[in-house]
């Protein structure tokens, strides 16, 4: 990493790094705010899920045919955008890549949240999610149902492992520093912090630890997403019949999750004042390796959609015929123009990997990653193998009900909830490895 | 000469527009349609086919052909497909409408295959007074009897079956019914199979003899579930007689549940399957118990000054 572009030097001492990060976790007046605004959303769409508890399923848009909808299409991103976790702290974190000191905890955090949520949104799509334990109890060896509940529990596991362990030292900061902190909290430090004060048995034993879960993770996080791409490819559908559907679930998911990343470093930056750690540097090599895993999902993409819409192979043919010029074309076409074509393009510019552009297209991108899971999911469940005729009109056609997406709208406030509280409580930056990664001295006192 | 031109426009249009109007109501079938002819022959068997075809498929609306006792839809009642105004439409008419439908009426062109339709159309000809070469089903005068008895007789040796069809007369005297047709059904896992043969009519003293196929596989014992039964209840309701008769060749039955494989119960899973899924679970699992146990001596290192 010497072709790195020279880091201004700051001058920051340990003090300073501290302050910095603790301050605004206790002294923001927005976030209470936004926090009681989260919740207000999720109590009234509370409200929502409430009534398709009692009332059943049928207050959703799902019919015979379209029987997953728009619950496993956010499903299915929830779990692509938690795949940043592995990406950012494991797999560069291996390659001791060091400009994503500053951000793979806000990366972890992601992920923590996202994966989380994704697994309730599975209770939220069941009818009678009273009986989600026998998925375990009875679940059959054979069904990638199974598998998926498995590796999305251990993923997250690992992923809150991964959370907790790099922040033993920082625990052990907050509870020196923030006095001001409720009673619990100061309680929760202490547990977390396990006595930690950086003598160099403690560091060694500790870093060992993680990069044991560093390792750990990267099977885990490819396991995730491949095994829920088998929950479609495993099935004889067109449109989900295909080998690659693995790898393509992967690469989609390091798009998904490093523009989730881009934009929550730009809030964090900008809000928690953190320009002088979530720097342009940061940005900028996001920028490319955002470039990067969109070359590979487009090199994907062409591959799912070319090689079969050479062939037209009988089944196939209405279902891409749909999607490239059908009833699905706009959703298909924005969803890889602006999502992922259109941010290459712009992002191979140096100009829009500064902090604002940036946080823009990937927007876009996220917003593109959403819609792509969305055409994903769908349009295959609208073609059945068999010919059924004379079913209800409501049965060939998909529009979620307002309640499916007020539940929606509900799972991505829970999301936000669960980032904002954990940077609320957590310094969403690392405190010592920002110090040691500058050659400052650390110390914590017991 | 302009004023002849605006007249011949004008006739075009209402022509135009009252054909549109007309066509709104009543059916299109394309010329090229309209022109294939039935493939299948108006033979006993076909016309016995397409008959029970349409007492499954069509008669809960149409009703029986020539009695008009359709089911009363509005706006459009189903046609008597019987009636002779009807029935002076080609065979592909007829076969294009049943395929595409129209308002209450179905569209089954996926549902029953083409043969089947054919037959159906084969069944409703047998009514068309204007058929050349008319299939002549000898009429047969029973004379009015109660008591109708269906009888089975079994030739395990020879794997025959002989069914006798009988009723008392006014007189006392128990009578053959001749000419009724006759089905006998064999139970398969879905639905029953048609064993009848050519040609199941009783014949003048009440009798139908039929032969049992050599090769179907009945249970350990070689056991199958007949059901003998007068084909159309129109006659004298439903007379039917359910039979457990020796007569399939025995076949030890596999049950595709009982082996290991992929759409097995869980109890049955492969055991490679098994294998990886626990295998993959305890090993990764194990790591993390593994590292969650040494998070328990990060305190205690706080003393050691190594
Ligand atoms: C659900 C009730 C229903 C069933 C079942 C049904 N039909 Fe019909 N059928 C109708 C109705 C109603 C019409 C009149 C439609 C119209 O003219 O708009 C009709 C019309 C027709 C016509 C056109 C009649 C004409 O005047 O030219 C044909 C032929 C026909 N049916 C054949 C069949 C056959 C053969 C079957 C069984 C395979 C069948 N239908 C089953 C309701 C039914």
């Amino acid at each position: 990493m010497n072709d790195l572009p020279k880091q201004k030097e700051t001058n920051l001492s340990f003090e300073k790094i501290k302050k910095d990060i603790l301050h605004p976790m206790q002294n923001h007046k927005g976030l209470e705010l936004w926090i009681v605004f989260l919740i207000t959303v999720i109590s009234v769409c509370g409200w929502a899920y409430y009534i398709q508890l009692k009332d059943g399923l049928g207050v959703t848009g799902m019919r015979d045919y379209v029987s997953w909808g728009l619950y496993i299409a956010n499903f299915v991103f929830f779990v692509a955008v938690s795949l940043v976790g592995m990406l950012i702290s494991s797999i560069l974190g291996l390659l001791r890549i060091d400009w994503i000191t500053p951000i793979s905890r806000i990366a972890e955090i992601i992920a923590v949240a996202f994966v989380a949520v994704a697994g309730l949104v599975i209770v939220l799509d069941m009818g009678r999610p009273d009986r989600v334990l026998n998925v375990m109890i009875h679940g059959r060896f054979q069904s990638p149902i199974l598998w998926d509940v498995t590796v999305i529990t251990t993923y997250l596991t690992v992923s809150a492992l991964l959370l907790i362990l790099p922040m033993i030292p920082d625990l052990a900061i907050c509870k020196k520093e923030l006095t001001k902190a409720s009673p619990i909290m100061k309680k929760l430090y202490n547990i977390l912090s396990l006595g930690y004060i950086n003598t160099p048995a403690q560091h060694k034993h500790l870093h060992k630890m993680i990069r044991t879960l560093m390792v750990l993770i990267v099977p885990i996080g490819l396991a995730i997403h491949t095994v829920t791409s088998w929950l479609f490819a495993a099935t004889l559908r067109n449109g989900w019949d295909t080998t690659i559907f693995g790898p393509y679930f992967v690469a989609g998911a390091f798009v998904a999750g490093s523009a989730a990343l881009i934009i929550a470093m730009y809030f964090f930056r900008v809000n928690y004042k953190l320009q002088d750690y979530i720097t342009d540097l940061q940005f900028d090599k996001m920028g490319k390796l955002l470039v990067a895993v969109c070359l590979v999902y487009l090199y994907f993409n062409l591959n799912e959609f070319l090689v079969p819409g050479y062939k037209m192979k009988t089944g196939d043919d209405i279902h891409l015929k749909e999607l490239f010029y059908g009833n699905w074309a706009i959703m298909f076409w924005a969803s890889q123009l602006l999502g992922n074509i259109i941010p290459i393009i712009l992002l191979v510019n140096k100009k829009f990997r500064k902090p604002l552009p940036i946080m823009i297209i990937s927007l876009f991108v996220l917003a593109g990653a959403w819609f792509k899971r969305y055409v994903i999911v769908i349009p295959t469940m609208l073609h059945p193998h068999l010919p059924i005729q004379n079913v209800p009109e409501n049965f060939v056609h998909y529009y979620p009900s307002a309640i499916e997406i007020s539940v929606t709208v509900l799972s991505f406030a829970l999301v936000l909830l669960i980032i904002t509280v954990l940077s609320k409580i957590f310094p969403v930056v690392p405190i010592v490895e920002t110090a040691e990664s500058k050659g400052i001295e650390v110390k914590i006192e017991a | 000469m302009k004023n002849t031109m605006k007249n011949i426009a004008a006739l075009f249009l209402i022509f135009v527009f009252s054909g549109s109007v007309v066509n709104a109501q009543g059916w299109t079938v394309p010329a090229s349609a309209k022109k294939k002819q039935n493939p299948y022959e108006a033979t006993s068997k076909n016309i016995s086919s397409g008959k029970k075809i349409y007492n499954i498929q069509c008669k809960s609306c149409h009703g029986d052909p020539t009695m008009a006792n359709m089911l009363p839809l509005a706006p459009v009642a189903p046609t008597d497909l019987g009636a002779q105004n009807f029935l002076i439409q080609s065979d592909g008419e007829i076969f294009y409408k049943v395929n595409k439908g129209q308002g209450a009426m179905p569209a089954f062109e996926k549902t029953i295959s083409d043969e089947d339709k054919w037959m159906v159309i084969a069944f409703l000809r047998s009514f068309d007074k204007n058929k050349k070469v008319k299939q002549q089903v000898a009429e047969v005068k029973n004379p009015e009897v109660t008591d109708v008895k269906l009888e089975l007789n079994v030739n395990e040796a020879d794997k025959t079956m002989l069914a006798k069809l009988s009723g008392v007369t006014k007189k006392g005297k128990r009578v053959g019914l001749q000419g009724i047709e006759m089905s006998f059904l064999v139970k398969r896992s879905f639905g029953y199979l048609d064993v009848s043969g050519e040609d199941p009519y009783t014949n003048e003293s009440g009798d139908v003899q039929i032969q049992f196929p050599k090769d179907l596989p009945g249970d350990r014992e070689g056991q199958v579930n007949m059901l003998v039964k007068v084909t159309d209840d129109a006659f004298y309701g439903n007379l039917e007689e359910k039979r457990v008769v020796t007569l399939g060749v025995p076949t030890d039955p596999v049950n595709p549940l009982d082996e290991r494989a992929m759409w097995g119960t869980r109890a049955n899973a492969p055991i490679w399957i098994i294998v990886t899924f626990v295998g993959g679970v305890l090993a990764i699992w194990s790591v993390i118990f593994l590292v969650l146990f040494q998070m328990i001596k990060l305190p205690k290192l706080a003393k050691s000054k190594d």
